[in-house]
């Protein structure tokens, strides 16, 4: 043990060693939790085998130990995915070889290509993450990496403040090339090779399949489901449906997405319309959750005839997109008879109850189908049904059950029952599911949508208006959805903890402030950073009145940013050259002989300051009096001891001699 | 000695040529510097970077994760690419301003006797306010170890040039370098500061051979030393005697100046003859000069060295033995460039 602390103190190589030791455990660390487990393991089990034969001045592995673990680390990754290429295998070999790179380092130029490979690793990091706190940790990295790469060149073992400083400070300094880089580096859409996209993850959020406690389950978790900011005044919450997927077709016990709809043309947006953007966390589905009711839609995005808005690319990563809906007029589309077949349509055996109740509403109004809607909203508000969290089991047929037996649910009960209410009365009715409520976030300046916030709400056709959204929560649960969940959970002490307003140990208060501190820094981030695409990219060279796709214009642009930041650069060395370090009137007396020097009257190094005034006064008497008062101040600055005051007033005696004794 | 890993072969003849080739090469860089003296100050016009393998490492992996941003539209990843662009190319601003501003002073050599390596030392200061790390000087296909030097502070770097044989050489170019702190660029700038090299005769004893001769008369006599001198008189102090020939057991004892007399009193001073040693070989008869020269010397009495064409002495002390031995090492022969 001790000798390896003494050579580590004579062999600065030998410390750089040991900092890429530190740097690579760290820099890898993220990956731990997106690689196979064992890819992880490959790599400690290396870095501690190369700690123990520094520790104990062991052998390094023979040659064809490490020609053989090679090929086992590539044919591993082999079978792990059945490829080396591509982000999660390629990632993964990079690891595996970097592992055993740090089993044969012998030189400094080992150790250099180590550190070299340590800064991919944290780049292929953003391959699986790219939250602000990676990238946070990253720097960390990085700064570790940097500090091992000077320690390594350093020559001596250098002190571990300044190594620590230095490392900051490239750090600091690059910032603002990396910045000029990535704006104006050419960015092209999409991949050049292969699939950015491997990783089969499960769904997360909403479903393509609705059943009761579906939507009730996702209450407890409280991930942020998309993020939106408005680009003029916000809407009342009771107005913001953000619609994600349209559900036709029932079975009696669920209701399925709609599939293969035909793609209608967008209204295209108006006056008055709400233009939104909207940054939707990854889905791995293909719909992207519009507000009510789209009229504008993202680019690359079709919207479907029930106004539903799909995208071809499944969302596997942060999307950032555009909008605009018209909140109160929905677009009357024309419903055909195939559609009304559909939307009409009950499974023979189902809820033979609540048809009974449809047949004698339909009996009572006639023709009115507005008024058999509003009928069953007033049994949902009349009679003791319950907006609940925990909606208990159901026997039987659901919605008979759900209607006339416990009366007790959550938003898919309501619009699910309201809905099968609405066919048996023969209303074409459908099931949307989506998100409502959330939570304003002032710091961001943006609505924030959680996973909870999902909802689902029903929609009927009729003959006046077309399609029309009928939210059955309204009418039994208003607080809901004019304030949203913590509106009407706030108070419940079983609701999580993220929507109760009141009775929380600080503890949790502390947890929620700092999950709403991350959400904001993740939206900016997300709008500053990652939505940086080359469509934002043509927007910002076309402020400066350059086209982003010409590369001239890519090459001005470079040139004029990095060629501004090199003048700044210069002129701030300039501000900060070695001032003089002359006294001030040591300086006066200097100029005062630079002065007279065209009339041969220079200071010979070897005079005072008196003696020199006396020769120059020879010379040109008209000068005797500044001359005189010159000499005075002088020998007083630099000789007298002086209070403060005196100090002023002869120093301002010397520049005003100064001024006046002009050759 | 990295320049020795650029030799195109192992092949004397073709690495002389590819020596010749790059001495010329520097030549013609160095073409407008003036020759340095004693000091010199590392300014902007002589620093030179270029990339290392180690930089040209980077680029190449920087390419890789550039291309593997593009491809997967990865805006962390064009992030951190930068950042690392960002350093390495600060790094050519670090490595250059390592060097920048440094003044260099070259001290004076020590003189060795023909086979052992003269040292060179030169002196750097740092006056611009910043601690410069790694700084590495070669000449003559040296290399000393790194140096470093705090703000304000100065350090020596030394390093052993080649042993060669007798004579006064000039110093060989030198070359200042640092790679601190990235390795990624290398900062040189090439000195020529001088200095004169001395290299004396190796001493050889003239065995079997007593040549030394008295002056004038050509009587040889055998040079004393101090351990067969006989035993000393002491004799008043008198103007114009030798300092270290002051007894100074005598003057502590007695509160008087004293001064060692030998036996021979004012004996004729001893003399180192050229003509007195045997051989035709000029370098032995120099050999075996420079060994009575120093014999002499370490009897404390006066001595005169006789080269054909030259005379020093007779007298005594460091000075003249310096002059002695410097004549033995110049004797017929031009000053030359260490290499």
């Amino acid at each position: 043990m001790r000798a390896w602390l003494a050579r580590t103190r004579t062999q600065p190589e030998l410390l750089g060693l040991w900092l890429l030791l530190a740097a690579v455990p760290v820099a890898a660390l993220p990956h731990a939790w997106e690689q196979p487990p064992w890819v992880f393991a490959v790599l400690m089990a290396a870095w501690l085998w190369r700690v123990i034969i520094h520790a104990t001045n062991a052998r390094l592995p023979a040659r064809w130990l490490m020609v053989l673990l090679v090929l086992a680390g590539g044919a591993l990754t082999f079978v792990e995915f059945g490829t080396v290429f591509g982000q999660q295998a390629g990632t993964a070999l990079l690891l595996v070889m970097l592992a055993l790179k740090l089993l044969e380092i012998r030189s400094q130029r080992d150790i250099v290509v180590s550190l070299f490979l340590a800064y991919f690793v944290v780049v292929t990091t953003y391959f699986f993450n790219q939250s602000i706190l990676i990238a946070a940790y990253s720097l960390l990295s990085a700064w570790l990496i940097t500090a091992a790469l000077i320690q390594v060149h350093g020559g001596r073992v250098l002190p571990l403040a300044r190594l620590a400083r230095s490392s900051g400070l490239m750090l600091v300094h690059a910032l603002p090339i990396m910045l000029i880089l990535f704006l104006v580096f050419p960015r092209i859409p999409g991949p050049i090779w292969g699939s950015p996209h491997e990783d089969p993850v499960g769904q997360t959020g909403l479903s393509d399949r609705l059943e009761f406690g579906d939507i009730a389950q996702l209450l407890e978790n409280e991930a942020t489901a998309l993020r939106v900011r408005f680009e003029g005044p916000v809407p009342a919450s009771s107005q913001q449906y953000w619609r994600a997927l349209v559900m036709t077709d029932f079975d009696g016990r669920g209701w399925r997405v709609d599939r293969s709809r035909p793609e209608v043309p967008a209204d295209g947006e108006g006056p008055g319309d709400v233009a939104y953007t909207v940054t939707l966390e990854p889905t791995r589905a293909h719909y992207l959750p519009v507000l009510d009711f789209p009229v504008g839609i993202p680019d690359h995005a079709r919207l479907l005839d029930n106004l539903q808005v799909v995208t071809s690319r499944r969302v596997d990563s942060r999307l950032q997109y555009t909008g605009h809906a018209r909140l109160d007029a929905p677009p009357v589309l024309p419903l055909s008879a195939d559609e009304r077949t559909r939307a009409l349509a009950l499974p023979a055996a189902a809820a033979p109850r609540a048809r009974v109740q449809a047949a004698l509403w339909r009996a009572a109004h006639g023709d009115d189908d507005t008024a058999i809607v509003q009928e069953a909203l007033q049994l949902f508000a009349g009679e003791p049904f319950r907006y609940t969290l925990r909606p208990p089991l159901l026997q039987g047929d659901n919605t008979d059950a759900f209607l006339f037996e416990t009366r007790a649910g959550y938003c898919e009960h309501y619009a699910s029952t309201l809905a099968v209410l609405m066919r048996a009365a023969g209303i074409p009715a459908r099931v949307i599911t989506g998100y409502q409520g959330g939570q304003w976030m002032d710091a961001g300046n943006y609505l924030r949508l959680r996973q909870a916030d999902a909802h689902a709400w029903t929609e009927v056709w009729l003959e006046d208006r077309g399609w029309t959204r009928v939210d059955p929560t309204a009418a039994i649960a208003p607080e809901r959805i004019e304030t949203g969940l913590s509106g009407w959970f706030g108070e419940d002490i079983d609701a999580p903890a993220f929507l109760r307003r009141s009775g929380l140990p600080w503890t949790v208060q502390w947890r929620l402030r700092i999950s709403d501190w991350h959400d904001v820094a993740t939206f900016r981030w997300e709008s500053l950073v990652l939505a940086f695409d080359p469509e934002r990219q043509r927007e910002l060279f076309a402020r400066f009145g350059l086209d982003a796709t010409d590369w001239r214009s890519v090459l001005i642009a470079l040139a004029v940013s990095l060629g501004g930041l090199a003048l700044l650069v210069g002129l701030s060395a300039f501000l900060r050259r070695p001032r003089d370090r002359r006294d001030p009137a040591q300086r006066a007396l200097d100029r005062l002989s630079r002065r007279l020097r065209r009339h041969d009257l220079a200071r010979e190094p070897h005079e005072t300051a008196a003696a020199y005034a006396a020769r120059v006064r020879a010379a040109r008497p008209e000068l005797a009096t500044p001359l005189a008062d010159f000499a005075q101040a002088y020998t007083h600055l630099r000789y007298a001891d002086l209070d403060a005051q005196e100090r002023e007033q002869f120093q301002r005696q010397l520049w005003r001699a100064l001024g006046e004794a002009k050759g | 000695m990295r320049s020795g890993k650029l030799n195109p072969a192992r092949d004397p003849a073709l690495r002389a040529r590819w020596w010749r080739l790059r001495e010329d090469f520097v030549r013609w860089v160095t073409r407008r510097h003036q020759a340095d003296g004693r000091r010199a100050r590392v300014t902007r016009d002589r620093v030179y970077i270029l990339p290392t393998r180690q930089g040209f490492m980077l680029l190449l992996i920087l390419l890789v994760m550039l291309l593997g941003s593009i491809n997967y539209s990865n805006n962390m990843a064009f992030l951190l690419t930068f950042l690392v662009v960002g350093i390495g190319h600060n790094a050519m601003w670090y490595t250059h301003r390592n060097l920048l501003g440094l003044k260099v002073t070259v001290l004076p050599v020590k003189p060795v006797f023909a086979g052992a390596p003269p040292m060179l030392s030169l002196r750097l200061e740092e006056t611009d306010g910043r601690p410069r790390e790694a700084l590495r000087l070669a000449a003559g296909g040296q290399e000393s170890p790194p140096a470093f030097l705090e703000t304000g502070g100065s350090a020596e770097v030394a390093i052993a040039l080649e042993s060669r044989p007798r004579g006064i050489y000039s110093l060989p170019r030198q070359r200042l370098s640092t790679r601190y702190p990235l390795g990624l660029l290398e900062a040189w700038t090439w000195l020529t500061l001088d200095t004169e090299v001395l290299v004396y005769p190796v001493p050889v004893p003239a065995d079997a051979v007593q040549a030394a001769t008295a002056d004038g008369d050509g009587e040889e006599a055998a040079v004393p030393t101090a351990r067969d001198a006989p035993p000393d008189e002491i004799r008043d102090y008198r103007p114009g005697d030798s300092p270290n020939r002051i007894a100074w057991k005598a003057v502590a004892r007695s509160g008087r100046l004293f001064v060692r007399d030998s036996a021979g009193g004012d004996a004729a001073p001893t003399w180192v003859d050229w003509d007195a040693v045997p051989g035709s070989d000029p370098e032995y008869r120099l050999s075996v000069l420079c060994h009575r020269v120093l014999e002499a010397n370490a009897t404390g009495q006066p001595f005169g060295l006789r080269l054909p064409g030259q005379r020093l002495g007779p007298d005594t002390g460091p000075e003249h033995l310096g002059r002695c031995l410097r004549a033995l090492a110049a004797f017929g022969l031009p000053r030359r460039k260490l290499t």
